[in-house]
């Protein structure tokens, strides 16, 4: 635990002090805050049927972000180590190869936690602001933090993998912009000519990104997601610990 | 300390280290030689557990280095070859977090910290940023994050590589200091560090041991002829006719010539010292010398004469006293 906490930290902290935590964080508030105001004015030409918060997570372009979004925080977590070769200081340490998957895993998730959370704050501030009445209930809103944090926990896994599995920080980052990009667009293999109805795009569409998040962003909150993230993760992750395991072997 | 039994790593079906055994034992400095590519690293690094092995065992500090790994780690201070390190921290701050992660207490890693900064000499640059520090300066925090928990044993992947001569002397004396409180295991290739530093040598080549002795054994185990060097004025000659009659002559070369002075290249017998005979014969035709030395094999002979001709592993031979002073007084020169 001592350890898993010195790591942690570190690794946190080597985020903070790096430009690009910096950067990716205002962009990516930068973008939303922008789709946020386009959404607004929409529901202002056009009356929705659907709250503002759903609008806005069922947006494709704010899942456009999260492409790049998570190639760039975990690029560097396995594959930077392994180019400079501290991964030698670091596993020759008296430490346990999953501390240290733990650790960096768990202080990129916190990262995302913080680059995403100025989108929640896009709400109370617009009421606040504006002086409106609520265009959405409050467990709309929880239910979508929920399911974004839930989304962030399986995709910076798919990072903390991709990252693992070579010394170069553009593939690592490219691999991660596949998977998350194929994960996004399984649930809508019915727009891509795919007949709907059939088992297998019914249950791809099931494991998809957002297939949850609407649920989730009207407030419904249900166990299974929740059970299919996390534990979609850990294999993910127990993958990212064999992998690292595995170097040992080969090298 | 390390005992190491057939250890063997097998890189894609390319034996990188066949079957090695050797022992260090606590308190020693042994210098780990070999060409690029012998194994030096890959045994280094099976060790020190960041590799495993793909048969074969070894135990460090009476810790088996698969079952035992974390334990091991523990006992070990590590330098890898070419000191990887985070550039984006500060010096002090890299050792803190080494210092923490190797299980010492907050309180007791400040003061750890700055004693490991002390002896390598890195309390002035502390504040700066390891991406920033000169080559030398990245060596000795390479140094300090290896000493900094105090371990037992020390294993340093080729710690002279990259630095000027002056900061290769200053880190021999400090490697020979740090032999008063640690164990230490060193890669190297450069010889004359081996030379003055190690009391024992192990050699690898191809992956296999080629001798494991004392610089000055594996020196004398040579068998190479013993060279003495000449300067002389007189008659040319004269001098090689009369020298050679000497016992124990085998040949003697004319290796530079100046206006009225020679230098003669004399080879003997390598279990003869012919400089007395010599000069007897000196003062006795009354020739003017300007140079009369014998040069004594180094551990660089002794290192091409392994791996160039590579031979089963020998008992070390016994020596007797003559030799022991021959090898003595080569050093000094």
């Amino acid at each position: 635990m001592r350890t898993f906490l010195i790591l942690f930290l570190k690794e946190l902290r080597s985020f903070f002090l790096s430009p690009l935590a910096w950067v990716v964080m205002a962009l990516f508030t930068f973008l939303n805050g922008w789709l946020f105001a386009s959404m607004v004015n929409a529901m202002r030409l056009r009356v929705s049927p659907r709250s503002l918060v759903f609008n806005m997570f069922e947006s494709g372009w704010f899942w456009m972000g999260f492409f790049i979004l998570f190639p760039l925080i975990t690029m560097r977590l396995f594959a930077e180590e392994r180019k400079m070769g501290t991964i030698e200081g670091l596993l020759t340490a008296p430490v346990r190869t999953s501390e240290v998957v733990l650790a960096k895993y768990l202080a990129t998730v916190i990262v995302y936690v913080i680059i995403v959370l100025p989108v929640f704050l896009f709400f109370p501030l617009f009421q606040v602001v504006t002086g409106e009445s609520a265009a959405f209930h409050s467990g709309a809103l929880w239910g979508s933090a929920l399911g974004l944090l839930l989304v962030g926990i399986f995709n910076v896994a798919i990072g903390t993998l991709a990252s693992s599995l070579t010394a170069n920080q553009l593939i690592a980052a490219m691999l991660t912009f596949v998977l998350v990009m194929l994960h996004y667009f399984m649930g809508f293999l019915h727009n891509f000519g795919v007949v709907p109805g059939s088992n297998w795009t019914d249950s791809l569409t099931y494991f998809s990104t957002t297939e949850h998040m609407q649920a989730l962003s009207e407030g419904l909150i249900d166990s299974r997601p929740i059970f299919y993230y996390l534990s979609f993760s850990v294999i993910l992750l127990s993958l990212t610990h064999h992998v690292l395991e595995s170097r040992k072997w080969r090298a | 300390m390390i005992e190491v039994e057939k250890l063997t790593k097998r890189y894609a079906g390319r034996l990188a280290v066949d079957a090695i055994s050797f022992e260090v034992a606590k308190g020693e400095i042994v210098g780990f030689l070999g060409p690029n590519g012998a194994g030096k690293s890959t045994t280094l690094r099976m060790l020190t557990c960041f590799l495993s092995a793909s048969s074969g065992t070894a135990r460090v500090a009476g810790f088996d280095i698969y079952d035992k790994s974390i334990e091991v780690r523990r006992r070990v201070g590590y330098m890898p070859e070419n000191v990887p390190l985070y550039p984006d921290m500060r010096v002090s701050e890299y050792l803190t977090f080494r210092a923490k992660l190797k299980g010492i207490g907050f309180r007791a890693a400040k003061r750890a910290v700055a004693e490991a900064m002390d002896v390598c000499s890195l309390t002035e640059v502390e504040r700066k940023m390891i991406s920033t520090l000169s080559k030398g300066y990245k060596q000795r925090v390479g140094l300090a994050d290896a000493l900094v928990n105090k371990p037992d044993l020390l294993i340093l992947d080729e710690p002279t590589n990259g630095l000027d001569p002056n900061q290769i002397r200053q880190s021999r004396e400090l490697i020979r200091r740090l032999g008063d409180r640690h164990t230490i295991l060193i890669s190297t290739h450069i010889l004359s560090e081996v030379e003055m530093t190690c009391g024992r040598v192990v050699i690898i080549d191809r992956g296999k041991i080629r001798a494991s002795d004392s610089p000055q054994n594996l020196i004398r185990r040579l068998r190479k002829p013993g060279e003495v060097i000449l300067e002389m004025c007189g008659d040319h000659a004269d001098a090689r006719e009369r020298i050679e009659k000497i016992e124990g002559v085998e040949q003697v070369t004319l290796i530079h010539e100046r206006q009225d002075w020679f230098t003669l290249s004399i080879s003997t017998n390598p279990h003869v010292d012919i400089r007395e005979d010599l000069f007897e014969l000196v003062s006795e035709r009354k020739w003017k010398i300007r140079e009369l030395a014998s040069r004594a094999a180094s551990l660089e002979d002794a290192f091409v004469d392994l791996v160039q001709h590579p031979k089963e592993e020998e008992k070390p031979t016994a020596v007797n006293g003559a030799e022991d002073a021959e090898t003595e007084e080569g050093e000094n020169e």
